[in-house]
């Protein structure tokens, strides 16, 4: 009798861990399958349809993506959104790593600086592109004032097209270096000294130790960096929106830009959906080169 | 070499079951704010679903303090004439306006009335999403408007709407810059408007007056507003569509005139740069902080303008060309298609916002031109800067109902997209007149899908 009971009560309390695990899982599924994954199929549906932006819509197939290969503003929105996370993504990560490494030192007054950093993280998007519009205004702003009064020749950071994109860059790396600093921070205080000290006896030089040591420890780090970089990168909005609304020209034009004007502002949602799945594509498919690829990813999540 | 304790396990905590824990608080909390949240969001409409009570009308509406007070007080004034009758206004922010009537329009509880900007009128109407007000509304009842704002209302020759009040563009001028220009009085009335050329020879004179980083002028097209370019069109005596707003009629030597005029304001310096369509810095705010002498701005700007600026200010007309004209800014009054229940009370509610003393009191508060002819033919007086009145009524007359019939066009939102990338292209890519103007026709070719 012993033999029978004790595998059918062990069987008994896995079966209730099984039963707690999903019903501890359960809100969030039901959260990611109400507003992120019905959603996205719905999006699916919509991208093969001719919409009226009223709800009704008519099957066309693959016309709306057969429309996105003839269209230039859709190449050149492609175009600049790969740019800006090329750019961006690096730029974020080693900002945020040097700050990270400086602040982790015996800095006096660290914990102010770290604070400075962080603060724009606090800021909602819309709130740091309208400082960013103040800054870059090329009639009132602060910087061409900056500039004037040093005898320097103002920038047209509204009305060229390059100087756009770099205000639209510049702000990105203001608002996120915080973020990056924070991650590596915590990923630098989790390392221990001890291979340091240990490089150190070896008489390595510190960027020795910072190369060889500091940042291959801190790779789960930068894994997560890299993919939440690309994937806010690829989903630049509000920043762009609010400051250059895609201009000069469609020089800052990005793809959620482009697919919000013809969502909301033409009202061709089948369109602004198709734009929407290859953002999805670009972002699925980055990311899962870089699981297969990194050999440094956190796998116990 | 530096420790680091492990984290220790919290002790001491109170655990007893039959007192919540600050995590179950807080899981409880939102759960509890889950749906206020939503509704913050607009996912959940708020006082802006259907009413089941037949004498309830739902009414959005975005508006300045002066417009919700107007509204405001024609809601109590049509609530006392008609006993029983109650009128809910959800006032939201412009930028959610559409976005949040459109999900509403899909989820199949769009509110009864709406406000609605003419450019926009016919993205709605075009698409049988209002009511079609001809069989409700009252023998006569168009003849209290003007010809320019009834046409405004139409789609497929029926009205889907009530012209509520209107804006056009008019000449701010700093006066003091003008006077420092040695540019005397500025014309008064349409009749002695600038001309294009007159127009041209001040904002000139004030480019050599002035130093090199402040500009003569800026122009009020940016975002959605490009359709008030049209008003150079228009002075050119053009079209952009034809009379039956099936293909584009812009391929004409007024469009031409037109395209020419503006673009060459960027390469003379007569613009600030970044006054171009797609810019982000709003004209106005180029004339507040003194960097251009003159800006175009319609009725809506003077309270503001009057209680925010420190320098002498006034207003001229538009400058005209082959005619004056100007673009037909503003707002209609829409019913959506599944209130066709309450048509008798809607159409009651349209007629009493649009008498002549409702009309008044609303745009005398909120600064903004009446669509009804009366009130046009000098019937109000602002209540901010009243002496500026005359400048805008009289630009108001100036806008022809076959330019305002264009831009009740259902394929509006399109058009608009095609007459951004379009000028842009010619304002500060340097795309030459001929290809602007061919770009622009096929564009609004495609966009009407002739």
């Amino acid at each position: 009798m012993t033999a029978v009971t004790a595998p059918r009560r062990r069987r008994s309390r896995g079966g209730r861990e099984t039963a707690v695990a999903y019903g501890l899982i359960a809100p969030n599924l039901l959260l990611l399958g109400l507003f992120v994954l019905l959603p996205l199929a719905w999006a699916v549906s919509i991208s093969f349809q001719r919409t009226d932006g009223f709800g009704g819509g008519v099957f066309t197939g693959l016309d709306n993506y057969a429309r996105l290969l003839a269209d230039p503003v859709f190449w050149r929105s492609t175009g600049n959104t790969l740019l800006f996370t090329l750019i961006t993504t690096p730029l974020s990560m080693g900002l945020g790593l040097g700050a990270a490494l400086l602040l982790n030192s015996v800095l006096p007054a660290r914990a102010v600086f770290r604070s400075i950093l962080i603060l724009p993280m606090a800021v909602s998007g819309v709130a740091t592109a309208l400082i960013g519009l103040l800054v870059f205004d090329e009639n009132s702003g602060v910087l061409n004032e900056l500039l004037r009064f040093v005898g320097l020749p103002a920038v047209q950071w509204q009305s060229g097209g390059a100087a756009a994109f770099l205000s639209i860059v510049l702000v990105t790396l203001w608002w996120r270096t915080g973020f990056n600093m924070l991650i590596y921070l915590a990923g630098l205080q989790g390392l221990s000294p001890e291979l340091q000290e240990a490089a150190m006896l070896d008489g390595t030089s510190w960027w020795q130790r910072l190369r060889l040591v500091t940042v291959p420890l801190l790779g789960p780090s930068s894994f997560f960096l890299l993919v939440i970089n690309v994937i806010y990168s690829f989903q630049v909005f509000d920043l762009v929106f609010v400051m250059t609304g895609g201009g000069p020209q469609d020089a800052t034009s990005v793809l959620v830009t482009y697919a919000y004007q013809n969502g909301f502002v033409v009202r061709d949602q089948g369109y602004a959906a198709a734009i929407g799945m290859v953002l999805l594509v670009f972002a699925l498919v980055f990311t899962a080169v870089r699981w297969r690829t990194s050999r440094t990813k956190d796998l116990t999540g | 070499m530096r420790g680091r304790s492990p984290a220790l396990p919290a002790r001491g905590r109170n655990t007893d079951a039959m007192e919540p824990t600050r995590r179950q608080l807080i899981g409880g909390a939102g759960v509890l704010a889950a749906p206020l949240a939503l509704a913050g969001c607009g996912f959940i409409p708020t006082g802006a679903s259907p009413s089941a009570d037949a004498q309830t009308l739902t009414f959005t509406t975005w508006g300045t303090s002066a417009e919700l007070t107007g509204f405001r007080r024609a809601i109590a004034s049509f609530q006392k004439a008609r006993a029983g009758a109650t009128v809910e206004l959800n006032a939201v922010p412009y930028e959610q306006m559409f976005t949040n009537i459109d999900a509403q329009i899909q989820a199949g509880n769009p509110p009864d009335v709406f406000r609605v900007p003419y450019y926009t009128f016919g993205a709605y109407a075009g698409q049988g999403q209002l009511l079609d007000l001809s069989p409700h509304l009252s023998s006569g009842f168009a003849d209290r408007f003007t010809p320019q704002a009834w046409a405004a209302v139409q789609s497929g020759g029926k009205p889907y709407g009530v012209p509520h009040h209107t804006d056009t563009s008019v000449v701010f001028v700093n006066r003091r810059a003008l006077d420092d220009a040695g540019v005397g009085a500025v014309p008064q009335t349409a009749d002695d408007a600038w001309t294009w050329s007159q127009f041209r020879a001040v904002a000139q004179r004030l480019r050599r007056a002035q130093p090199d980083r402040k500009y003569p002028f800026a122009v009020n097209w940016q975002g959605n507003g490009v359709t008030r370019w049209l008003s150079w069109l228009f002075q050119a005596d053009g079209r952009f569509l034809n009379e039956t707003l099936t293909a584009s009629a812009i391929d004409s030597r007024a469009a031409r005139t037109a395209v020419d005029f503006t673009r060459s304001f960027f390469p003379d310096r007569l613009v600030p740069a970044n006054d171009s369509v797609k810019s982000t810095t709003y004209a106005a705010d180029t004339w507040y902080d003194q960097t251009t002498a003159m800006v175009f701005s319609g009725a809506f700007a003077i309270p503001d303008a009057d209680s925010a600026l420190k320098f002498d200010w006034t207003a001229t007309p538009a400058p005209r060309n082959v005619r004056a004209g100007g673009d037909f800014g503003g707002n209609a009054l829409v019913a959506t298609k599944g209130a066709e229940g309450k048509a008798e009370l809607i159409a009651a509610f349209f007629e009493h916002v649009t008498q002549e003393s409702q009309m008044r009191d609303f745009c005398e508060r909120a600064s903004l031109l009446p669509t009804r002819a009366d009130l046009v033919e000098g019937g109000i007086e602002f209540a901010v800067r009243p002496e500026l009145t005359p400048v805008l009524l009289g630009q108001a007359r100036a806008v022809r109902a076959e330019d305002s019939a264009q831009v009740a066009s259902p394929d509006m939102s399109k058009i608009i997209s095609v007459l951004q990338d379009g000028l842009e292209q010619a304002f500060v890519g340097g795309r030459g007149v001929d290809a602007t103007v061919q770009a622009l026709a096929s564009g609004i070719d495609r966009a009407v899908g002739a």
